[in-house]
């Protein structure tokens, strides 16, 4: 359309400004943005994307596919006051009060579609009815997720690399991964996230402060984010850049944030059930690490007290070492990680940590209130919880990389923070996807995903490296990247290899396989992890410098 | 259109203006015409001059003399592939641009008939399909992408990223069922592939025909068998369980299933892939690279085969596209490579048998075109190196290394006529007929055999006929008997290749209509040549409408077997995503022609008996009433698309070799009018007579010209632009 916009002004002898605004009005929006507002473009990539999730029906799902299914039912067949006590399923109503609602809402289709998806006692239930309805709820409430992306599209600064920012966002890896695959309703909680995020860019607060309440109280994992929220909102909503406090935006405010979480929570403050309501929502008796770690710096450290432990057994130094730990050591990856020779790591240590890290990024976003610097600090907060934070889910790293896409066509430091993290968030999501055929999948889609958005987005964020320092990271960052396909052929090939050492001797070998079992795993996230803490390194180094010459979209907002 | 750019301004391009031709009332008096003579003329006139840029003209005419294509204009990425030369729509915006005709002799007529052909649509709603055009360019998926990614400057990207694109979809397709999952005793399609890894893996070649035929004994030629030896033993080296012999019968492990389907894809990514990526760098060598992106778009995503092979189970991409690369090698002229590649197809299924006429007499064909020295010397390599390839496929099964009643065996299994007329419910004469005349009831199996081979024979002949016959007019020595035994000449293709896609689809429609023992899933074989023919076509155009229209009744008249697979989700996807892809949509067709009324009429029905289907059971006293009006609605769409083919067939043998008498007017007086009995029928039975003048009078303006630059060599359009 462009390429006809300038044949035909070139015809005339036309001034430049004449051209600018033709173009602008070829390639650029519609004033009007109406949801359905859609360009022959994105109707595509939603057909397309679509087919392929809707291919992917059959495919493996994890448990957690039970777990809506029993919280259909939950919500179905039982009165509100039971919602929060029921144990029917092992799979107990642990999200806040709004998904119940939502599951509320879905299991009334849900009932006329085939009453045993609701039936309580019905465990396990996947026939095909179930299976087709559950996976199409996931792909039509992620049209939220479609919606709020387009909208970030109309009135941005740089279409076209928003156009290519939100098309990855909507075919994001992590989301086919975690939702389509695996199964859960990500895409619908970013959506509501990054709606949030673009009423702060368009300057409404209030919306903005609003919808993230609401986000709250649908999965509360979303806290990892609060904090930027709650800076952001009061220094720039509450008090006037002099410095004045901002008596009516603060109540109002503060008053819409009561009322949504009354909305939320009202019916089981009446009922009495908020103590039962806050131990399902927050189980602190878990370990640090989840079952499979997820790839954060206690990762590294669980990974660091391994290896300490091997060269003490070794040497036989004399260092004071946890008997708990060595059992917990040999055991490899599940429950409780006890160290042997690192102190143990309290809750209250994880916390400190987090709060620390997120201190220092966030007086930085009290000094500069913008837009682009809420965005920067709110992707550090999710990473520094992601990080540090105690029983963290290796799902939780799009908490990083959602916000972080955003960002990507700002500069390009920004943009290599993006890949680095991307490829190792992505890879380290791998493993919630174990069986062969989808891992197929899982890695051709995330390597076709990265390959167009590296292609469409590296030349336009190119900037020359401007010393000798630049190009040894640059050099490093690559062979670290390099370093991911062979991560995966080992991963991948290494099954193979174990059960070929099982069949001569097998019980000789039995338990150091079974040491050996966890290793792929191991590596896995250690090596994301790597990448992860460098790419957390390198944001808050590029936040806290804050070059005041942008050369990005967001520079004019 | 899609690339005007600002270099390519000043000269019109052919497409807009013949769409001005319109009526004159449509020329924009701002457009800067370079065109002097047309200029100079009055705009009572209707004909309109379309020189395209000589820059072009001095590009293409080099490689694109052997295809007699007229050259294309630069500022489309659509123009004629040598296959769909001579569609009607194609030549709506190319013909003006010719200057070949005017330089062959038989040409001048032909010309006309096309002229008139175009006018008719032109005349009818010249504004209406121009509407049209314009929103099939912005509505193809494939093309707005394939665009946008050479916008992007990742051209060359666009070929890796759609197979890579194309393996995820065919991964995700294989995540469903397949044919005879969890139907113990003797599971399907699926079963028989994996046992027969088994079998070969485990057994001495001598039994490999012989071994417990009862369960899916091995049926098809050895190169299956050399496959299935090659896929059995890796997957023993990864796990033996999964070819066990006998234990691992019926094993449905996640695993065995994942190695299956990743044996289909392997095969499918080492030849059909290559083979199409050839197919479109040298049959459409001359035209754009999008183009060719588009094409290639358009024949890997084509849904019969996506099902069949990765959702239903089976390996017809290997023989589907040993059978490109033979047609890939016959356009590059090595006809004895492509002899080659189609015996190795015939070795690995013998359905290839199909294509044997059409490959054929295409190789006689050449040999005729070569004349009688360099031909006899073409057809004796030939026939020695197809017995040769023969011999080596089946050297295992022979004297020395097995017993003489050996080689029996195989052949026995392969040709199954003691199996019935037809099998399950398949969409082609018999079975369609069947309903009101039964045929087994009537007839004998031997009798039956007999009918249908004639049946058979007599449906092909056609393509067979035009295929020599084109041959002979064009015969190097029947134009040139001097220059018999010259060099250059054997090393290119014949004249006859654009036939020989028609020609394919010819002969294996009849087949599949008319021969004995015929599956549903051989529809794949005449989709085929129909898909080539079709990835090149524009959008919108006649060709384009059968092409697609075809494919999809083939799909749909598959159904009764995907269903049966648990493959409907997959079926409504694939069909939905190619048909969005190359942009189809039957509103778009040329309007009110056949071919759109059809395809309305057609996907009407098509859409009631799926709707009636999924609401209504069936009666208990006709269990099988769905698939019976499933075939009879896909049954006449595919006599009508054997018709079609032999219908173009002649079309483009016409073109190619001319008609009885007009190759006897000399080259440099071409006919002022349009010359033979034939051809003025044609036109009066057309019955427009403006039509009529407007090829009667762009054929005499040509004449002057058209002698100047026969003697000269250069296009003609040349001249026109007053150089």
């Amino acid at each position: 359309m462009a390429e006809r916009n300038t044949s035909t002004t070139s015809l005339k002898p036309a001034s430049s400004p004449t051209v600018e605004r033709d173009l602008k009005a070829v390639t650029a929006v519609p004033d009007h943005t109406s949801w359905w507002n859609l360009t022959t473009s994105e109707w595509h990539i939603l057909f397309a994307s679509t087919c392929l999730k809707m291919l992917l029906y059959p495919a493996y799902r994890s448990t957690d596919f039970e777990v809506h299914r029993n919280w259909l039912a939950i919500t179905h067949s039982l009165p509100i006051s039971e919602w929060y006590y029921d144990a029917t399923s092992e799979w107990t109503l642990d999200y806040p009060p709004f998904f119940a609602y939502f599951e509320k809402v879905l299991s009334i289709p849900a009932y006329f579609i085939d009453p045993r998806i609701v039936d309580l006692k019905n465990l396990n239930y996947d026939a095909w009815s179930v299976v087709a309805y559950q996976r199409t709820t996931v792909i039509i409430t992620e049209l939220v997720l479609g919606a709020v992306l387009v909208r970030f599209i109309r009135n941005s600064v740089d279409t076209p690399s928003q156009r290519i920012i939100s098309a990855s966002l909507f075919l994001h890896p992590g989301f086919l991964i975690v939702d389509h695959i695996h199964f859960q309703y990500n895409g619908f909680m970013f959506g509501i996230l990054l709606w949030s995020i673009l009423m702060a860019r368009e300057g409404r607060k209030l919306a903005s402060g609003i919808i993230f309440a609401v986000l709250l109280n649908f999965k509360h994992i979303y806290m990892y984010l609060a904090p930027a929220y709650f800076v952001f909102l009061l220094r720039s909503f509450c008090i006037s850049p002099s410095g004045q406090v901002q008596i009516k935006n603060f109540l109002s405010l503060a008053n819409a944030v009561i009322a949504v979480f009354l909305l939320s929570l009202g019916p089981f403050v009446l009922l009495g059930q908020v103590p039962q309501l806050l131990s399902r929502l927050f189980p602190f008796t878990r370990g640090l690490n989840h079952a499979y770690w997820a790839p954060n710096f206690w990762a590294l450290v669980t990974a660091a007290d391994r290896v300490l432990l091997r060269y003490v057994t070794r040497t036989g130094a004399n260092v004071a070492v946890n008997v708990a730990g060595v059992s917990s050591t040999s055991r490899g990856l599940v429950g409780d990680t006890v160290f042997a020779v690192v102190p143990t790591v309290l809750p209250i240590h994880t916390f400190a940590i987090t709060i620390g890290f997120q201190t220092i990024i966030l007086v930085k976003l009290w000094m500069n209130p913008t837009y682009k610097s809420f965005l920067t600090a709110l992707t550090l907060c999710g990473y520094a919880s992601f990080l540090f934070g105690w029983h963290v889910h290796e799902k939780a790293v799009l908490l990083v990389l959602v916000p972080l896409s955003l960002l990507a066509a700002e500069r390009q430091a920004y943009f290599r923070t993006y890949i680095l993290a991307s490829v190792a968030g992505i890879f380290s999501l791998f493993p919630l996807i174990f069986t062969p055929a989808e891992s197929v999948v899982k890695v051709i889609y995330s390597a076709i995903w990265l390959a167009f958005v590296y292609k469409s987005l590296s030349h336009q964020v190119y900037e020359f490296p401007k010393s000798l320092s630049y190009v040894f990271i640059d050099t490093f960052e690559k062979l670290y990247l390099l370093g991911f396909p062979i991560l995966l052929v080992f991963v991948s090939l290494f099954p193979l290899n174990s059960a070929e050492c099982q069949e001569p001797n097998s019980s000789a070998n039995a338990s150091r396989l079974e040491q050996m079992e966890f290793l792929p795993l191991m590596l896995t996230s250690v090596y994301c992890a790597l990448g992860l803490v460098w790419g957390f390194c390198r944001l808050t180094f590029i936040y806290m410098k804050n070059e005041s010459t942008y050369q990005g979209q967001l520079n004019r907002i | 259109m899609e690339s005007l750019n600002p270099s390519q301004q000043p000269f019109p391009s052919s497409t807009t203006t013949s769409r001005s031709q319109t009526g004159p009332q449509e020329q924009s008096p701002t457009r800067p015409r370079l065109n002097l003579k047309s200029d100079s003329q009055p705009h009572a006139s209707p004909e309109i001059l379309a020189p395209t840029p000589r820059r072009h003209l001095l590009e293409s005419s080099e490689s694109q003399h052997w295809l007699r294509t007229p050259p294309l204009s630069p500022s489309s990425s659509r123009g004629v592939s040598p296959v769909s030369l001579f569609s009607s729509a194609s030549l709506e915006r190319r013909v003006r641009t010719t200057s070949y005709y005017s330089t062959r002799p038989s040409s001048a007529s032909l010309r006309s008939l096309f002229d008139s052909d175009k006018a008719k649509e032109l005349t009818g709603n010249g504004r209406k399909h121009e509407a049209s055009e314009k929103q099939d360019v912005e509505m193809s998926m494939g093309r707005m992408w394939v665009r946008w990614m050479h916008k992007r400057n990742m051209k060359e990207w666009v070929a890796p990223a759609l197979v890579a694109v194309s393996t995820l979809l065919k991964w995700c397709i294989g995540l469903g069922s397949y044919s005879g999952e969890a139907t113990p005793p003797m599971f399907g399609d699926y079963e028989a592939q994996r046992h027969w890894m088994e079998l070969t893996v485990h057994l001495h070649t001598s039994q490999w025909y012989t071994y417990d035929l009862e369960y899916w004994g091995l049926d098809y030629p050895p190169l299956t068998a050399y496959v299935s030896w090659i896929c059995g033993k890796i997957g023993y080296w990864i796990n033996p369980a999964w070819v066990a012999l006998d234990a691992s019968r019926g094993i449905e492990t996640s695993e065995s299933k994942v190695f299956m389907r990743a044996t289909v894809l392997a095969w499918d990514l080492l030849i059909y892939v290559p083979a199409l990526l050839m197919f479109v760098k040298t049959w459409q060598a001359s035209r754009s690279n999008r183009t060719q992106n588009l094409s290639f778009l358009t024949l890997l995503f084509q849904p019969a085969l996506l099902l069949i092979d990765f959702g239903h189970f089976q390996y017809n991409s290997v023989m589907l596209g040993l059978t490109i690369l033979a047609l890939n090698f016959f356009a590059q002229g090595q006809d004895v490579l492509g002899a080659v590649c189609f015996v190795l197809s015939l070795g690995f299924k013998q359905m290839s048998l199909y294509y044997a006429p059409a490959i054929g007499s295409y190789l006689l064909s050449k040999c005729i075109y070569l004349g009688p020295r360099a031909g006899w010397r073409l057809f004796v390599r030939l026939a020695i190196v197809t017995t040769a390839s023969f011999v080596l496929l089946f050297l295992p099964f022979l004297p020395p290394f097995a017993r003489f009643e050996a080689i029996l065996q195989p052949i026995k299994r392969i040709f199954p006529f003691a199996r019935g007329l037809f099998e399950d419910k398949v969409a082609n004469f018999w079975c369609a007929s069947n309903v009101v005349f039964k045929w087994k009831r009537w007839a004998s199996t031997a009798v039956l055999v007999k009918l249908s081979t004639v049946f058979t024979l007599l449906a092909f002949l056609p393509g067979v006929f035009i295929l020599i016959r084109t041959a002979i007019k064009t015969s190097v020595s029947a134009t040139d008997p001097a220059n018999d035994t010259s060099s250059s000449v054997s090393s290119t293709h014949s004249p006859t290749l654009p036939l020989l896609p028609y020609a394919l689809l010819t002969s294996a429609m009849s087949f599949f209509l008319f021969s004995f023992q015929v599956h549903e899933k051989t529809i794949l074989l005449p989709l085929l040549p129909l898909t080539l023919l079709l990835c090149g076509a524009p959008a919108g155009s006649a060709m384009f409408g059968w092409g697609v229209l075809v494919n999809n009744i083939a799909v749909f008249s598959m159904w009764p077997l995907l269903k049966r697979d648990g493959l409907g989700l997959q079926y409504i996807i694939t069909v939905l995503l190619w048909n969005k892809l190359i942009g189809y949509d039957p509103r778009r067709l040329p309007s009110k022609s056949f071919v759109q009324l059809l395809s309305f009429a057609v996907y009407g029905a098509a859409g009631l008996l799926h709707l009636a289907e999924f609401i209504f059971p069936a009666p208990s006293r006709y269990p099988d009433i769905f698939s019976v009006l499933n075939v009879l609605i896909s049954t006449p769409v595919f006599i009508l698309a054997w018709l079609w083919s032999i219908k173009n067939g002649i079309e483009v043998g016409w073109a190619l070799g001319g008609l009885g008498q007009v190759r006897k007017v000399t080259s440099t007086a071409p006919a002022p009018a349009p010359t033979g009995a034939s051809l003025t029928e044609a036109t009066v039975r057309r019955g427009v007579t403006r039509a009529a003048s407007l090829g009667f009078s762009s054929g005499r303006r040509r004449a002057p010209t058209a002698s100047s630059a026969s003697s000269s060599g250069r296009p003609r359009t040349a001249t026109n632009m007053g150089t």
